[in-house]
């Protein structure tokens, strides 16, 4: 039965959703995704985690139809995974992306837009366009076996976003990228969001995972071990958290005094600190200005 | 044209693309260094100059076929498990293609390629014969400015020879052959990933191809040859394409004439065949998993 996209705002559905693979020479079968039950809202930016081996990619590729779930269904948007009208509202960046080496950027976006059906002037808008967004204009004519890891990534997530798609699976986007290419990415992910499209994005930098993402997912063993918003998962219940700022030490002394009044036997008045990818990215981005 | 026929034209183009950028070209060039160098070889020998036509037409055709055959077979063979070794076919099938458009777009991109090569390669020998039309009719002639009517026929001849129209047929039907090498190479490449696999089981389908006009001749021939191994090479020669009928280009080569009718039903056989096969394929690989 295809879920009715008109009662629900789901981008993703998902029910289910189990997978083994066959093992040669009769070794049986590995189960790699169990009972998985998912679903992503229109708009969401869904973070789908887990250590190595715990199911991220092949639910990736069974959302996209490119393999085939042992039990269970899928639907994108309403409309069976696989099928061409769940497919023409995806794009996908898969994990260590691949293009034709052959080809050099703007060619290969141009290959990928004639499969979307674009022809013609739309097709060089567009073109142009995405290698601004993805900040590859000065490299577009430069043959694909010449590029960075990020380079790579960028012009992935250009192809993806060739047929202004609804809804994007990203499996780790940001693998092997510096930090300034890793927060172009991250930015990219952002203004997705704040145009409505739906972001399904696997990754191994929690903190980054936490940065873009409305609600997340952790897979261990092809199981789903917890769901929900970061706001629910993250929040430490009994805590309260106090930032201040321009504090004198007196006034520093003043609040833990009032706080003990108060009962609490040993409050934790620490300095804030920068992360250290906002201090690596706001001195590279320093030394590019000189 | 549909929007199907345009993914498809895509995928072909690309394909070619691929081929042309992956020194196919210097094969072709190397081809001609040989029979350049072949040619002024036995020219050596002084042998008759029709003779040494009629040899140079065999070994320049016979050069066409088995270059052809090694890059239908080789070129083919690596079509489909480049593409899922690379993982570029992620970003095709992700995308809203259907699979069939993708086997056709990689088959008749590389049967554009084959189609450049023969025209190449034939464009070359012929104008090799061009060149070395003048020095035979030298030989007939010796510089006399008066011909005696034999030396007239021996000329004539030898201009038939070289530009004969029959030698079409030779073109068509080598063409013909190597469509065949290639789809049922891309038959087997949806069903393995080993390219040796596919290289062996397609060299085994030409070899048994070969064979079967004479065997099942034979077996006919002798009235012991009955009920199941009737009906088994019945089915044998059904499934393997026959191709023995395209050694008819030795006759043809021979100076003996084939009948159009027979070269075409030759193409419409090639055709048909071709077609039904990849219907297969596109069948078996809609079920693969990725």
């Amino acid at each position: 039965m295809v879920h009715d996209v008109l009662k629900t705002d789901e981008a993703v559905f998902a029910e289910d959703l189990t997978k083994s693979f066959k093992l040669q020479w009769r070794r049986g079968r590995l189960m790699a995704l169990d009972g998985l039950n998912l679903q992503v809202k229109r708009g969401e930016v869904f973070g789908l985690l887990g250590p190595n081996g715990s199911g991220k990619s092949t639910t990736m590729k069974l959302l996209l139809g490119l393999i085939k779930p042992s039990r269970g269904r899928i639907e994108i948007f309403g409309h069976p995974a696989g099928t061409m009208e769940a497919r023409r509202k995806v794009g996908f960046l898969p994990e260590n992306p691949y293009f034709p080496s052959f080809l050099n950027g703007r060619e290969a976006l141009r290959y990928y837009g004639g499969l979307c059906n674009l022809r013609g002037s739309a097709l060089q808008d567009r073109i142009q366009e995405l290698l601004k967004l993805v900040d590859l204009e000065s490299g577009a004519l430069r043959p694909l076996k010449t590029y960075s890891k990020g380079m790579l990534q960028r012009i992935g997530l250009a192809q993806a976003l060739l047929h202004d798609p609804d809804l994007l699976f990203l499996d780790e986007p940001t693998a092997g990228v510096d930090p300034v290419g890793s927060r172009q990415i991250r930015d990219i992910i952002m203004g997705l969001k704040e145009r409505g499209k739906t972001v399904v994005f696997s990754s191994h930098l929690l903190e980054q995972v936490q940065e873009v993402s409305d609600r997340v997912a952790i897979l261990n063993l092809g199981q789903k071990i917890s769901e929900g918003t970061l706001a629910d998962l993250l929040t430490v219940p009994d805590q309260v958290e106090i930032r201040l700022k321009e504090v004198s030490p007196e006034q520093e002394a003043k609040v833990r005094e009032i706080l003990r009044a108060q009962g609490f036997a040993a409050p934790e008045i620490t300095r804030p600190q920068r992360s250290l990818e906002e201090f690596f990215i706001s001195v590279v981005n320093r030394s590019q200005k000189l | 044209m549909s929007a199907s026929l345009l993914r498809i034209w895509t995928i072909a183009r690309n394909t070619l693309t691929e081929v042309l950028r992956q020194r196919v070209l210097n094969v072709i060039f190397l081809f001609g260094l040989i029979l350049l160098g072949g040619s002024t070889f036995f020219t050596q020998f002084s042998i008759k100059e029709q003779d040494e036509i009629k040899f140079l037409l065999n070994l320049g055709y016979a050069a066409i076929s088995l270059t052809g055959l090694l890059v239908a077979l080789m070129g083919t063979a690596q079509l489909i498990p480049a593409e899922i070794e690379r993982r570029t076919i992620y970003t095709v099938l992700s995308k809203a293609v259907r699979r069939f458009e993708f086997i056709a777009g990689k088959y008749f991109g590389l049967l554009a390629l084959l189609t450049l090569m023969v025209l190449v390669m034939s464009g070359l020998f012929y104008l090799l014969l061009l060149v070395k039309e003048p020095s035979w009719i030298y030989e007939i002639s010796h510089g006399a400015s008066t011909l005696t009517e034999r030396q007239m026929r021996e000329i004539q001849a030898v201009q038939q020879q070289i530009h004969d129209p029959h030698l079409i047929q030779v073109l068509l039907l080598i063409w013909a052959k190597l469509a065949l090498v290639a789809v049922i190479a891309l038959f087997f490449s949806t069903l393995a990933t080993s390219t040796i696999f596919i290289v062996a089981t397609t060299m085994l389908v030409y070899l048994v191809g070969h064979l079967q006009g004479t065997a099942r001749d034979f077996w006919m021939a002798s009235k012991t040859f009955t009920g199941w191994r009737a009906d088994a090479l019945g089915l044998l020669s059904t499934l393997v394409p026959d191709f023995g009928a395209f050694n008819i280009v030795d006759e043809i080569l021979g100076g003996n004439k084939v009948p159009w009718e027979y070269v075409s039903q030759t193409l419409l056989y090639t055709g048909i065949y071709s077609l039904v096969l990849l219907g297969i394929s596109a069948l078996i690989f809609e079920d693969r998993e990725l």
